[in-house]
C-alpha cells in the first residue's frame, strides 16, 4: 500500500488564514485591545510563511524519500482506518513536542526555529512566521519510528498538517482563557503566549503542539501568570525585518562561532549542539543562566512557576 | 491546491494585508519619549549590564547608553518596538545625516541614527571616552 493520498490541508487552509488575520485585526481595531499589529512585522511574518511553503515544495522530497525508504523496510502496515489516523495524530503530536523541545535546547535546531520567535508581536501573522531551513536540522528522523510502526508517510504528513493548522489560532492575544477543561488538555492561546515569552520565567516551557498534557507529563508546563504579562520576542531581539536575515541569522552565527580561532574541537561542536546562549568563555547566557540571574536578583520568585527547583 | 491558484492567493493576501495595515496607520515609526524609556529599553534586553545614562537622538528614534562597566550601548526603534546592542566592536561612520553603526551582527547589521552636527560630535566623544 504505497499509493494512498491525503489532501494538502495546509495549502487549503491559506484562505482561512488570511480571513482570520483580517478578523483579528478588525477585532483589535474595534475593541482597542487583544493584541497589536505593525506593518513591516506582519509582512515579514507572512513572507516567512510563504517561504516555508516554498521550502516544502523545493526540499520536501528529502523527508518524503527518507520516509518512503523506511516504509519499504518496515513489515508493519496499520492501514488507513479512522482510529489509525487518530492514533497517528496523537503520536505525531508527541513527536512534535520533542522536536519542539530540541528546537529550544539544541542550537542547531534552534537555528531553524528561532525565526518563529523573532517577532515582538503576538498575533495570527506570528503563527505563519515559519522556518525555511527545517530540513537541515535533520529532525525528520524523530518521525522515523512512526513509519516503522506502520503509519504510512502520507498519513504522517497529513496529521502533521492538521497539527500546524491547529496551532494557528493559538497565536493571539485576542482570546484570554478557554474553559478550564479545555485549558487542562489542549494547547491554548494562554499556554502558547507563555511559550513565546522572553521573560526569564517563561523561557523554555510549553512546547506542546495540540495537547498540553505532554508538557504536564514531562515537567515543562508553566501557566500564564496574571501578575506577569508576557513580553514577546527573543532574549536579544532582531534589528531587521529582512526575511533572509530572519531565516538565516542563527545559522551564520553558529558558523562564525565555530570558526573562531583558538577553540578546541569540543568547543566548536558545542557551539552547534549546546543550548542557545552557550559560549566557551561564559560571555553569554543560556536560559538556565538567565533564570539563575533573575533569581539572584529576585529570590522571592524561587519555586514559583517557571522557577521550580528540579 | 495547484500552485497556479495558491500563489495568487498568497501574493494578493500578503499585499492586501500590508495595504490595510498601512492605511490603518500601523506603519508609524516608534519614538522614545524620554531617556527613561531608552534606559528601560536597554534594561529589557540587557538586565545584567546596568546603564547609567542615556542620550537621545534628535528624532528620538535612538539613544546612546552609558553603561556601568564603562562601555556604551545603543537602543533604537524598529517598527513599533525597540532593540538594543552593546557597541563594543562596532564600526561608527560619519554620514551627512548623523552616524551609521555597523554592528557586525547578522541579526542587527546596521543602524543609521539621525543627528545634528553638534550631536554627532557629542555622541562620538561619548563613544570614544
Amino acid at each position: 500500500m504505497t499509493d494512498i493520498t491525503y489532501p494538502d490541508v495546509v495549502n487549503y487552509a491559506v484562505p482561512f488564514f488570511i480571513a482570520a488575520i483580517l478578523i483579528e485585526l478588525l477585532w483589535i481595531q474595534i475593541k482597542g485591545r487583544g493584541g497589536r499589529y505593525e506593518t513591516r512585522d506582519a509582512v515579514t511574518s507572512l513572507i516567512m510563511g510563504a517561504g516555508n511553503v516554498a521550502s516544502g515544495v523545493l526540499l520536501g522530497f528529502i523527508a518524503w524519500g527518507f520516509f518512503m525508504m523506511l516504509w519499504e523496510v518496515t513489515p508493519l502496515d496499520l492501514g488507513t482506518s479512522w482510529w489509525v489516523v487518530a492514533l497517528c495524530f496523537v503520536l505525531d503530536d508527541l513527536r512534535y513536542y520533542w522536536v519542539h523541545r530540541f528546537g529550544h535546547r539544541v542550537r542547531w535546531v534552534w537555528a531553524s526555529h528561532v525565526n518563529h520567535h523573532s517577532s515582538q508581536h503576538y498575533n495570527l501573522t506570528t503563527a505563519l512566521r515559519q522556518t525555511w531551513t527545517y530540513t537541515f536540522t535533520f529532525m525528520m528522523v524523530v518521525r522515523a519510528p512512526l513509519v516503522l510502526l506502520g503509519f504510512h508517510p502520507a498519513m504522517i504528513f497529513f496529521v502533521g498538517g492538521l497539527n500546524l493548522i491547529y496551532q494557528f489560532w493559538i497565536h493571539t492575544e485576542a482570546i484570554g482563557r478557554m474553559p478550564r477543561w479545555f485549558e487542562a488538555v489542549m494547547n491554548t492561546p494562554s499556554h502558547h503566549r507563555v511559550h513565546h515569552g522572553r521573560n526569564p520565567r517563561y523561557l523554555d516551557c510549553n512546547y506542546a503542539g495540540v495537547f498540553i498534557i505532554w508538557d504536564k507529563m514531562f515537567g515543562t508546563f508553566v501557566p500564564e501568570q496574571d501578575d506577569e504579562k508576557v513580553d514577546f520576542g527573543l532574549v536579544h531581539n532582531l534589528g531587521t525585518f529582512n526575511p533572509l536575515r530572519v531565516a538565516f541569522h542563527e545559522w551564520v552565527a553558529i558558523f562564525r562561532d565555530m570558526i573562531q580561532p583558538g577553540l578546541t574541537l569540543r568547543e566548536r561542536l558545542m557551539y552547534a549542539v549546546a543550548p542557545p546562549g552557550w559560549s566557551h568563555d561564559g560571555s553569554r547566557l543560556t536560559s538556565d543562566e538567565i533564570k539563575a540571574h533573575h533569581l539572584a536578583q529576585r529570590p522571592e520568585d524561587r519555586d514559583t512557576p517557571g522557577f521550580e527547583t528540579p | 491546491m495547484p500552485l497556479s491558484v495558491l500563489i495568487p492567493i498568497v501574493v494578493i493576501g500578503i499585499a492586501g494585508i500590508a495595504v490595510i495595515l498601512h492605511l490603518l496607520g500601523l506603519t508609524a515609526p516608534r519614538r522614545l519619549s524620554d531617556t527613561a524609556e531608552a534606559l528601560a529599553a536597554w534594561a529589557r534586553e540587557f538586565p545584567e549590564t546596568p546603564a547609567l545614562a542615556a542620550r537621545l537622538s534628535a528624532d528620538q528614534r535612538a539613544a546612546l547608553i552609558e553603561l556601568a562597566d564603562g562601555e556604551t550601548g545603543l537602543v533604537w526603534c524598529i517598527g513599533a518596538d525597540t532593540v538594543a546592542r552593546p557597541l563594543m566592536g562596532a564600526d561608527v561612520i560619519d554620514t551627512e545625516a548623523g552616524l551609521d553603526f555597523h554592528l557586525h551582527d547578522m541579526a542587527a547589521p546596521h543602524v543609521s541614527v539621525a543627528l545634528s552636527a553638534d550631536e554627532r560630535i557629542r555622541w562620538k566623544e561619548f563613544i570614544l571616552a
